[in-house]
């Protein structure tokens, strides 16, 4: 059965970025989401296995999804994918469920390893 | 605000959108390791704007309250200038996160906004050439002033270019109710540069 990939993303351009760069022989269906909001209409429609999170966004952004997701027993992978690269800012996704954290701009070697490492795709 | 109709196409837009935001990443590390504070960062906005609605769209971007401002001329794949505007409601206590002691000089003020300006714009429009693939060379940062009017930090009769293109990104750090407006301005004629960059960069996609 195909894992359940959400790409959230403001940047229509980013979110392309991030699909170029999942491995090609990874086994997945992928969604978009424009913003977390939508993201979590996603997550709540219960189809969400791996989230890739990106922070800086309007409406509703990605510290807000992580603390929405807690409250809501977050229940998927969630890996931050974000340009703000500063220690804080990965110390505070990290302690706020996401497993991991990859600096913008991506690349296929970074997110394969990523998935490696976390067990997400074998 | 996207307003960049007829100058940039829509995925070009969305291109540059991005790249800034990476580049304004960049630029918030290099300026939260200096500060050593966490520093917000916003979303990237872009528009195509007369020069006589610049003292405007920089008053909308800052807001009311006096500020200092810096200008930089950057070179290489594209040319323009940066912008660096600082509220200076908490100028000691920016002095106090430059690792300045006490009340500043002026010549100690002029320093270091020249230099807080030097980080943001050299991080964040090199970090955009360099994911464009471009050169980048930056002029010596000047001072504009200080206690500013949003509305007088620049003149349209002091600008070289009728039209411009604009991407503005900010450096928030709340504790200390600070924050940094980049601006950069590009000339109209530079925006066909720029969009060559892009449309290789969205090639690469």
């Amino acid at each position: 059965m195909s894992v359940s990939v959400l790409v959230v993303d403001d940047s229509p351009i980013a979110r392309k970025m991030l699909r170029k760069a999942l491995p090609a022989d990874w086994d997945i269906t992928v969604q978009e989401a424009c913003n977390g909001q939508e993201a979590m209409l996603a997550y709540r429609a219960g189809k969400v296995d791996v989230m890739f999170l990106d922070l800086t966004m309007p409406t509703m952004d990605g510290f807000q999804v992580l603390e929405t997701l807690q409250a809501e027993d977050l229940n998927c992978f969630v890996i931050v994918v974000s340009a703000d690269v500063q220690p804080l800012a990965r110390e505070r996704a990290l302690g706020m469920g996401a497993i991991a954290f990859v600096s913008k701009p991506v690349n296929a070697e970074g997110i394969r390893t990523v998935l490696r490492e976390y067990g997400v795709m074998v | 605000m996207n307003a960049s109709a007829n100058v940039l196409s829509g995925d070009q837009t969305d291109a540059l959108q991005e790249i800034a935001n990476i580049g304004m990443g960049q630029a918030g590390d290099s300026i939260a390791r200096i500060w050593q504070q966490f520093v917000e960062l916003s979303v990237p906005r872009i528009a195509i704007v007369e020069a006589d609605r610049i003292p405007a769209l920089i008053h909308h971007f800052v807001g009311d309250g006096l500020v200092s401002a810096v200008r930089q001329a950057f070179h290489g794949g594209f040319r323009g200038e940066v912008l660096v505007v600082l509220n200076t409601g908490n100028r000691h206590e920016l002095g106090a996160l430059m690792g300045y002691d006490g009340p500043l000089e002026p010549h100690e003020e002029e320093e270091m906004l020249l230099d807080v300006a030097n980080v943001l714009a050299g991080a964040c429009i090199g970090g955009i050439a360099r994911q464009l693939g471009a050169d980048m060379g930056f002029s010596a940062p000047s001072l504009i002033g200080t206690d500013l009017d949003a509305h007088s930090v620049v003149r349209p009769d002091e600008l070289s270019v009728a039209t411009a293109l604009c991407v503005e990104v900010c450096f928030n750090v709340k504790i200390h109710q600070l924050s940094a407006h980049l601006i950069a301005l590009l000339p109209r004629e530079e925006v066909a540069a720029l969009g060559e960059l892009l449309d290789r960069f969205l090639c690469t996609l």
